[in-house]
């Protein structure tokens, strides 16, 4: 009953890592373009980070590592080094990206512009994990993103022409604006396969002090709640496909459009609920991803981390996330475009894969680290067909991002 | 035992289970017509530009030395003889309080982190 009860919550919290500014803004973007069209490519980036996370949670509970500790042991720190930069930098635009959602949303209900907002949001983020505990943090940020469920019911209540959504899960070749279909589907991809959500997830389970015990609870966990956290964010293609395009909207380039989404499924409640639902996504991700910062940063050198200890026990572990916070606020502040920031830095987490998922390949196979559970065929296959997807990505991101960009 | 496998960029944990750095280097001494021993092993950021390449040793010597004076300029090192477990971590009998390796974390908790309120 125990496990059921932590399998549960663990689904609701994985939902809740899984759904963030990028993969809300991606959708919406593929669908107010493309219609159902690019439905494989969230199927396909869900499917690659169930392996991902699943390989992420059973190398701690099984070898007692994090991701980022077994990387930097495996592979020495000269190694170390590039994911680690790679990711403390993709992680910056994320996070700055997620507090600049948290911002939109309260720029949507108030009027006050978001550059405004980036400062207060940042500084209310930084409380929380400054006070706060994993648990109560990883809880808060789960149950209340379960608002974003609306978007899945607002999929359900448009009653979409399900057989063409199932025809959207298989790729298929675009009529018309080649470079911007493929530009988006990397975004999605990007924004579906986050290095900081496995990163993340292999550090809550050695927060949470997993052991082997926990290896069936990881399993469900990573299959249950990534196929959720897919579910909704196909939910948003679907009403963004069925809605903006009904309003002549086929191209998202502005936040503001996108209330419209719900407004038309749930009227003046809708609106509502996508401030609320944007708001809630973005700022448990912001949450996570700062908290992720410290975690990579303290484990890549051996401090004491952990966000249960006091802060003054503490005192690298809490600098880090305090200056990534603050740091991540400035361009918002400044007035920088948070859906261009988003669809950016996508693209870009897409292109630093293969940094950080080549070393699975390495970690999950070595008996010293995971014994008798090392990887089977099957995932072994699925994270040699990631890597080979990371380095179609980090070599067509960037032409893609010049013609394709919107 | 490899060492350079089994033992470099391991967690290092004091007696206290602190976690207080990494095997950032290994110390060992060359004997003739023996294998070569392990003395001691060295954590820090004068080790780890070290690995680098020997510019950035140099440069994080002299930049360590002018923050935290003259004591800082040399890597911390930790006797072998003192381990006591190698498991997930390795563990040393010392206490890391004893140490001048978190003179920067005590730095930083006196000055920055502990005037916060609520820290």
């Amino acid at each position: 009953m125990k496990k059921l009860v932590e399998i549960s919550l663990g689904v609701v919290t994985s939902v809740g890592g899984f759904l963030e500014v990028g993969s809300v803004a991606t959708a919406a973007q593929a669908g107010a373009t493309f219609g159902f069209q690019l439905i494989w490519a969230v199927v396909l980036g869900t499917i690659c980070i169930i392996f991902l996370v699943e390989m992420a949670g059973r190398f701690a509970a099984v070898s007692h590592h994090t991701i980022s500790d077994g990387i930097r042991e495996r592979f020495g720190f000269n190694v170390f080094l590039w994911p680690l930069l790679a990711a403390l930098l993709v992680n910056f635009m994320v996070l700055s990206a997620e507090i600049g959602g948290v911002a939109i949303a309260l720029e949507l209900a108030t009027g006050i512009g978001f550059q405004w907002w980036a400062l207060p949001v940042a500084f209310l983020a930084w409380l929380l994990l400054w006070k706060g505990t994993f648990g109560f943090i990883e809880k808060g940020v789960s149950i209340l993103g379960l608002v974003t469920l609306c978007f899945v019911v607002g999929a359900v209540m448009l009653k979409p022409d399900w057989t063409a959504v199932a025809a959207g899960a298989v790729p298929s070749l675009p009529a018309h604006n080649a470079a911007n279909y493929w530009f988006m589907a990397v975004s999605i991809l990007g924004a579906s396969i986050s290095p900081y959500l496995f990163m993340f997830y292999s550090s809550g389970a050695i927060e949470d002090q997993w052991d082997k015990s926990y290896l069936g609870a990881n399993r469900a966990i990573a299959g249950l709640g990534m196929t959720f956290g897919g579910a909704i964010s196909i939910g948003v293609l679907i009403v963004a496909a069925l809605v903006l395009a009904t309003h002549g909207i086929n191209q998202v380039n502005d936040y503001h459009q996108l209330p419209l989404m719900l407004i038309s499924v749930f009227g003046f409640w809708g609106f509502v609920l996508f401030v609320a639902s944007l708001a809630i996504a973005c700022f448990g991700a912001a949450l996570e991803v700062g908290l992720q910062q410290a975690y990579l940063v303290a484990q890549g050198f051996g401090w004491n981390w952990g966000e249960d200890r006091k802060p003054c026990d503490n005192p690298g572990f809490s600098a880090v996330y305090t200056v990534s916070l603050l740091l991540a606020a400035i361009p918002i502040t400044l007035g920088l475009d948070p859906l261009r920031l988003t669809i950016f830095s996508m693209a870009l987490t897409a292109a630093s894969l293969p940094l950080t998922v080549v070393p699975f390949l390495f970690l999950l196979n070595d008996e010293r680290y995971v014994g008798e559970h090392r990887n089977g065929i099957i995932s072994n296959t699925a994270v040699i067909l990631i890597i080979a997807l990371g380095f179609v990505l980090a070599v067509v991101t960037i032409p893609l991002q010049i013609f394709g960009g919107t | 035992m490899k060492l350079l496998r089994d033992l470099l960029d391991k967690q290092v944990v004091d007696r206290e289970q602190v976690k207080i750095g990494k095997v950032d280097g290994l110390v060992a001494e060359l004997r003739p017509g023996k294998p070569p021993r392990i003395v001691a092993i060295e954590l820090g950021s004068i080790t780890l530009a070290r690995r680098l390449g020997e510019r950035p040793g140099r440069w994080m010597a002299q930049l360590v030395a002018k923050l935290g004076g003259r004591r800082h300029g040399e890597p911390h090192r930790i006797a072998w003889q003192k381990v006591r477990d190698i498991g997930v971590d390795i563990e040393f009998d010392i206490d890391v309080r004893e140490t001048s390796i978190f003179a920067w974390q005590d730095w930083l908790r006196d000055h920055v982190i502990g005037r916060i309120p609520g820290a």
